[in-house]
């Protein structure tokens, strides 16, 4: 990465190494090199560990493959991942809606209540989880009651819901920033030669926000899939996910196959997003960050 | 409460649970159960709440071949996330496990089913003792599984020759192991224990023995290294410590890993824990869940258990079919005259708060 | 240039229908009965009674809490300054490098993001204890008192004696550094990508050193992005409880440890709830200065 040499033998398209390359000044790369390690450390430790043959975190005594054996027949620790899957595939699609909706709607019109309409938009992004956690049990207990013994996956309805509940807004965050750079006259354009308003909105603004839809998926897929709090108040008898169950597992004793689970995690997160990168073309992930090209 | 549990018992939830895991994470589709006949209207289902690896290697699917009965487990991590749950009712639960002071909580609560004793004839297994406990006189609410005491784990070879922590002095009142000693960070556990060095019972405090124990806890938070959330045994074994305030349970499977360590419970007396089998007020499935209560309290099935769990039993018939190594391990069954300076803690509605607001002043001091 | 939705009207409730039912419905319904439970009282075991006090306010504006307050706001801007400090480089770095590296580069930040938190914290411990990674290096270096630079830059303090990096307010500072540092750089990065660089070459061109151009131009022009990566650095620092729970000492309660203890251990949901509700007071007094800087910067003409 800090490899200077590179640089110089790949055929620049925009950048000409010059006064503002810093990934060649070494002061630069040190610090990257010190911030990779220091986000790294952990990680890696976490790896190494999970082939210790000892069932605590803390000394080596040999090496051994048996955590990601009893990981990966872990029946239970299976069935919460899958479950953690389901709800973060399901919730992150709705989010996906619900947030472009929204941040189309706010970007393009002018109608009476939008200031608050956006604020309350942002209260999802702020309440402390514990409070929102509490807020969703009692809805759930009282108000809005979901059946239980329901099939699978329909059981993880009130999970799926609170999920979308605190990652939309931050799909729509994504979203306006990239609405932002759009050039309105492009829509009029589509209009004028007859297109009507749903037909511009998907073939001309759909295409256009796609970077930011992807970025914001990425997030809300993060956080969906990262949550404890809110899914352990929501959850019922039939659904335990990755975190929930992680984390009883863990309070009391990190043992190597948590390790181990952990590290295949890392290992399919990283291929699934390398083949991503590569499907995509790697624009897909800069672009919801990125200026646009001009 | 509680504690580590080993990879061991995990292990063995997997298997236990085999098979039947996978039907159960599809809701039942696998209806194909080979079981005897359920229980009149309540169908062949049971939703169990429990501790993570709390149970026994193949408990639940030995239940399943005995009684038809599909138990599907679900893991909580403390006993006011439990509570939490219960208290919006509706939670779908037909049989929880919480310690003695929240069945005293979610009885007061009016949140607990009354046990039917005709339907538990497996009582009788049960160690006396347990039976006449002051948190639920006459077991109307609930059936023992384990108990545990408070005590200090602590590193031999750290010690001064000869020298035995046998004193709640060490941990809340002395600075000769400055800096080296973890305590629990639950509120309710350290005052009373602060009160039990102070020469009170643990029941009954008032706010005057209060304010003293929150004082000395104050004046002793130097010499403190941290407020552990029951992990005090990892912390031992790492040498982070050498004197942690922790459950008897959690130091035998520490010692088994380290025979440095070993516990001890203060001469002053101490503080005793027990889990309990429950079944909620609304819980849709009261048949089954006798039956399954009644099934971890029969000898054999509850050897099995404490075969994979290893902490302290309540039931005397599976003791007695226990190893040596188990029935004879100081660390799990201290001896009587030790056990009789020991009481349980009663639940005191008006008291937490008052404990987690004085805990919340030691901290911030 | 926007559209009065009386224009589209058919459009504009389809596409603000879900949103808002969504928004209402699944979530100022729950979080509004919390709301009420801040003014409410505990009757018995478990039913809340609505009576409007404010006693619970009052409580949570007691000298012990507002310490704590004032605890948490402090360790949350500390490791909000350190992010800023670490991260702004590293956004730096990723955006002046080629195109076809600042994808993986973006990776390597967010990767560890995507690890269970809890499983991060547990590991950060083990590399931090006593006789875990840093102070085993520690003592490989110091025992073999090699002239190696020190990787992770310490100096030697004469006898072995381990580093104590865990349970005190430095370790919860680092673990929280740690957990938010993705948080900061990708603001920091989507803001200084959309930089006009000949702003930057001109103040080079002119003989202002890097150092220089940094503070006057840079830092400047990137106000908009920093405010931003403050906010949803500082906001999820104030709310943690998990790591100062897990790397904290004897004095490193938070704020969201007191309201985590009040829901439920002192099982007193009205207090938690008060509490919860002056952190968001507190975050939207945040976000409005937040506004009122955005709108000054774009007086200037900068954002």
């Amino acid at each position: 990465m800090s490899d200077a040499a590179t640089i110089k033998v790949t055929p620049a398209k925009k950048e000409r190494p010059g006064p503002l390359d810093y990934m060649r000044r070494w002061p630069i790369q040190a610090w990257l090199v010190a911030v990779t390690i220091f986000l790294y450390a952990p990680l890696i430790s976490l790896m190494v560990f999970s082939f210790n043959d000892s069932k605590r975190n803390v000394v080596w005594q040999g090496f051994t493959l048996k955590y990601y054996e009893k990981a990966l027949t872990n029946a239970s620790l299976i069935e919460a991942f899958s479950n953690s899957l389901v709800i973060a595939l399901c919730s992150t699609i709705l989010s996906v809606i619900v947030g472009a909706m929204a941040a189309i709607a706010l970007w393009r019109f002018r109608f009476p209540g939008r200031t608050a309409f956006d604020a309350g938009m942002a209260i999802p992004i702020v309440v402390p989880e514990i409070c929102m956690g509490v807020g969703m049990l009692v809805f759930f207990a009282k108000i809005f009651p979901w059946p239980q013994g329901l099939p699978w996956p329909l059981n993880l309805g009130a999970i799926i819901i609170a999920h979308v509940s605190f990652s939309f807004p931050f799909v729509a965050v994504v979203v306006r920033a990239r609405l932002a750079s759009f050039n309105r006259e492009l829509e009029e354009a589509a209009k004028d030669l007859g297109a009507s308003e749903w037909r511009t909105l998907m073939d001309v603004l759909v295409p256009h926000i796609q970077p930011s839809l992807i970025a914001g998926a990425l997030l809300a897929f993060t956080l969906s899939l990262d949550d404890f709090v809110i899914t352990f108040f929501t959850s019922g008898p039939d659904t335990v996910t990755f975190p929930v169950k992680i984390y009883s597992m863990v309070r009391f004793s990190v043992t190597p196959e948590v390790n181990a689970a952990s590290t295949i995690l890392i290992v399919v997160t990283v291929l699934l997003t390398f083949l991503a990168l590569k499907f995509q073309g790697t624009s897909a992930l800069t672009a919801g960050h990125g200026p646009e090209k001009k | 409460m509680t504690s580590s549990r080993t990879h061991a018992s995990r292990r063995s939830l997997l298997q236990g649970l085999g098979a039947a895991a996978v039907g159960i994470s599809f809701g039942g589709l696998s209806a194909c159960s080979q079981g005897a006949s359920s229980s009149g209207g309540e169908g062949n289902k049971l939703n169990f709440y429990n501790w993570d690896t709390y149970i026994g290697t193949n408990t639940l699917a030995d239940f399943k071949k005995a009684a038809g009965i599909d138990v599907n487990m679900s893991i909580f991590a403390t006993n006011d996330e439990l509570f939490a749950k219960m208290k919006t009712g509706n939670s779908g639960f037909d049989v929880i496990v919480p310690s003695n002071d929240f069945v005293e909580r979610l009885s007061q609560a009016d949140l607990l089913l009354p046990l039917d004793h005709a339907k538990l004839p497996n009582l009788k297994n049960i160690d006396p003792a347990f039976l006449d406990v002051a948190y639920d006189q006459g077991r109307k609410w609930s059936a023992p599984y384990t108990w545990l005491v408070l005590g200090i784990g602590y590193r031999k070879s750290k010690m001064p020759a000869g020298f035995k922590p046998d004193s709640w002095k060490y941990l809340f009142d002395s600075d000769q192991f400055k800096g080296k000693i973890a305590v629990l960070s639950e509120a309710g556990d350290m005052i009373r224990l602060g009160a039990k060095y102070l020469g009170h019972s643990v029941n009954g405090l008032d706010q005057a023995t209060i304010d003293k124990v929150t004082e000395m806890l104050i004046r002793q938070k130097p010499n403190i290294k941290a407020f552990h959330e029951d992990d005090g045994q990892d912390m031992l074994l790492a040498k982070d410590v050498d004197l942690v305030l922790e459950y008897n349970g959690d130091i035998a499977q520490a010692k088994a890993e380290d025979d440095d360590i070993d516990f001890i419970i203060p001469k002053e007396g101490s503080q005793l824990n027990s889990d309990n089998w429950c079944i909620p007020k609304d819980s849709a499935r009261p048949e089954n869940a006798h039956r399954f209560i009644n099934y971890m309290m029969d000898a054999q099935a509850s050897k099995h258990i404490f075969e994979t769990i290893l902490y302290p039993t309540t039931n005397a018939a599976a003791k007695a079919l226990m190893p040596d190594s188990y029935k004879n391990n100081p660390i799990i069954f201290p001896s009587a005259e030790e056990l009789a300076r020991c009481e349980y803690a009663a639940f005191d509605a008006a008291k937490a708060q008052v404990y987690e607001d004085a805990m919340t002043k030691i901290k911030a001091a | 240039m926007e559209q009065s939705w009386r224009q589209a009207k058919g459009l504009f409730a389809a596409l603000m229908s879900a949103p808002l039912v969504w928004l209402v419905f699944f979530f100022f319904v729950p979080l509004g009965i919390v709301w009420l439970y801040s003014f409410g009282e505990n009757r018995g075991l478990i039913d809340i009674a609505f009576t409007g006090t404010w006693s619970n306010y009052a409580k949570a504006l007691e000298p012990l809490y507002l310490g704590i307050f004032a605890k948490s706001l402090w360790v949350a801007a500390l490791t909000t300054f350190l992010c800023v400090v670490i991260g702004f480089p590293v956004a730096l770095a990723i955006t002046f490098a080629p195109d076809k590296w600042k994808p993986w580069l973006l990776l390597l930040v967010m990767l560890p993001f995507w690890t269970n938190l809890l499983i991060r914290t547990y590991a950060l411990i083990a590399v931090l204890r006593s006789e875990g990674y840093v102070n085993q290096t520690y003592r490989f270096l110091w025992e073999h008192a090699s002239g190696l630079m020190t990787l992770i830059g310490l100096q030697p303090l004469g006898t072995f004696q381990p580093l104590e990096l865990l349970y005190n307010n430095f370790a919860v500072v680092l673990g929280l550094v740690y957990v938010h540092l993705p948080f900061m750089i990708l603001p920091l990065y989507s803001t200084l990508d959309r930089l006009d660089r000949s702003l930057l070459e001109a103040s080079l061109d002119l003989g202002a050193g890097h150092i220089r151009t940094m503070f006057s131009i840079v830092i400047p022009l990137a106000g908009a992005g920093i405010a931003s990566g403050v906010l949803i650095t500082f906001i999820p620092a104030l709310g943690a409880y998990l790591t100062p729970d897990l790397l904290g000492g004897t004095d490193s309660q938070m704020i969201a440890n007191v309201i985590e203890s009040q829901f439920k251990r002192a099982n007193n949901w009205p207090f938690g709830a008060a509490l919860c509700f002056i952190l968001v007071y507190l975050t939207f007094i945040g976000i409005a200065i937040q506004g009122l800087l955005d709108s000054s910067a774009k007086k200037r003409g900068m954002a």
